[in-house]
């Protein structure tokens, strides 16, 4: 599939927005990510396809130039901005509490496919908060697969409903002429 | 002179290092197979073999200037990751050979997964950063364009890496201002998610203001008229460079299958 020009450069303003998103939450020492908010925009204003390769794109990009693990985490981008994209096309961003729901919905997902990543690929830690909760869970007699997930699942539930109330609130309040031009955005429209 | 020493700083704050070496001369997806061939290595060789891996690449990075950099970032990312693998593993999972030292008990085993995870995880950073410390991101997107990658793939890799360092600092420059005015970035949890949009929603804004002018310039300039772009100044390759990258690769797609063929 072939994006037109101005979906084009809406990825990639959404690209930049999920890094500085990144930066900006580890400048506040919040126990959040919040580097997915481009890439849930542009799943809401041009479609599944689109947001999952601003996610894929996103990780890689960042991979290559601030820090290399986030290139392994790749697939986890692109399945958010994927399922980001297919609530969207389900009606689930039309209002401020259906996104901060959607939000938390795409946070199973990208748990799903992040867990393996971070158990076989990085001995179920990775060097960031969720290992505290997740040797808390370890402690309490949990297998490693079940506390990486748990942990994950609750930071992620939290940081998606965040990323994605934020997104809303950025497509809701962007002006005519330019929304006019995704027709996409017609299914996130009250 | 401004915009020169703007550009430089733009580049410090890369990974990417300038140089002379070999690798830094090598075409880019050279030293793009290069990072895949040791990755590939660090996902089946042993404890021993991803050791060997990373003191190689970590003699490698310093012979070719990158050494200082490289070091920094292995250890600011893997110090985390090797505490809580000795955590993780060495303490809290429970394993048959736990031997009971008062306080805690310690997995003899576990310290040794843990080793061989992080000893492999270090092969793949240092791979990666050999890489990206030695590769400008230009270099390899005209290595890419070379190849003849659609200039809509192009763009979206390329738009970002120019937009990275002008927001970067744009964060940073309504970051301090806002310090300034009073507000508080590392206050209480209220004052800090207070905090969040007053410094995002700027950046947000921006970054998508001007999404109507940039299509109207680039549809202007039709850059989606040919299939292909024309690399004017294209990255140095040679016939030993190619045979070199198909050598890499077939070894490297030889060392991951044959384990899983034995395997089954």
């Amino acid at each position: 599939m072939k994006f037109d020009t101005r979906t084009l450069i809406l990825m990639a303003a959404a690209v930049v927005i999920n890094i500085i998103g990144g930066q900006i939450a580890h400048f506040l020492k919040l126990p959040l990510y919040l580097d997915s908010i481009g890439t849930i925009l542009v799943a809401i204003l041009a479609g599944p396809l689109a947001g999952g390769i601003t996610g894929l794109v996103t990780n890689l990009v960042w991979g290559l130039i601030l820090n290399p693990v986030a290139a392994a985490f790749a697939p986890v981008a692109l399945v958010i901005g994927v399922v980001a994209g297919l609530l969207a096309r389900a009606g689930w961003f039309r209002t401020w509490w259906q996104a901060t729901i959607s939000g938390a919905i795409v946070a199973v997902p990208s748990t799903i496919v992040a867990v393996p990543i971070i158990v076989y690929m990085f001995g179920g830690v990775t060097g960031g908060g969720p290992d505290f909760a997740a040797a808390y869970l370890l402690a309490v007699g949990q297998s490693l697969v079940q506390s990486v997930a748990f942990s994950n699942l609750g930071i992620n539930i939290a940081d998606k409903a965040v990323t994605a109330l934020i997104a809303w609130i950025v497509a809701s309040r962007l002006p005519l002429r330019l929304t006019s031009n995704f027709g996409f955005f017609e299914h996130s429209r009250v | 002179m401004a915009s020169g020493s703007k550009q430089e700083a733009g580049k410090q704050s890369l990974l990417f290092t300038p140089g002379e070496s070999l690798l830094h001369k090598a075409n880019p997806l050279t030293s793009l197979v290069i990072m895949l061939w040791m990755i590939s290595a660090a996902a089946v060789l042993p404890t021993a073999g991803t050791a060997i891996l990373v003191l190689a690449a970590i003699t490698v990075s310093m012979a070719t200037g990158v050494g200082k950099r490289s070091v920094k970032r292995l250890l600011i990312t893997m110090t985390p990751i090797g505490v809580a693998l000795i955590v993780v593993h060495g303490l809290l999972i429970e394993r048959p050979d736990q031997t009971d030292l008062g306080l805690v008990a310690i997995s003899p085993d576990g310290l040794d997964y843990a080793l061989k995870v992080f000893m492999r995880v270090a092969a793949m950073l240092m791979a990666t950063l050999l890489f990206v410390t030695t590769t400008h991101p230009s270099e390899m997107l005209k290595a890419l364009d070379q190849r003849g990658v659609p200039p809509g793939v192009g763009y979206l890799v390329a738009s970002p890496l120019l937009l990275i360092e002008p927001f970067s600092d744009r964060a940073k420059a309504i970051r301090d201002a806002q310090r300034v005015r009073g507000l508080d970035l590392t206050g209480s949890w209220k004052a800090r998610i207070i905090a969040l949009p007053i410094l995002l929603m700027p950046l947000i804004t921006l970054a998508l203001s001007d999404l109507d002018q940039r299509a109207s310039i680039l549809s202007g300039r039709a850059f989606r008229a040919f299939p292909r772009r024309t690399v004017i100044n294209a990255p140095h390759d040679s016939t030993f460079q190619v045979w070199f990258r198909r050598i890499l690769v077939a070894v490297a797609v030889l060392q991951l299958g044959i384990p899983l063929l034995w395997h089954f």
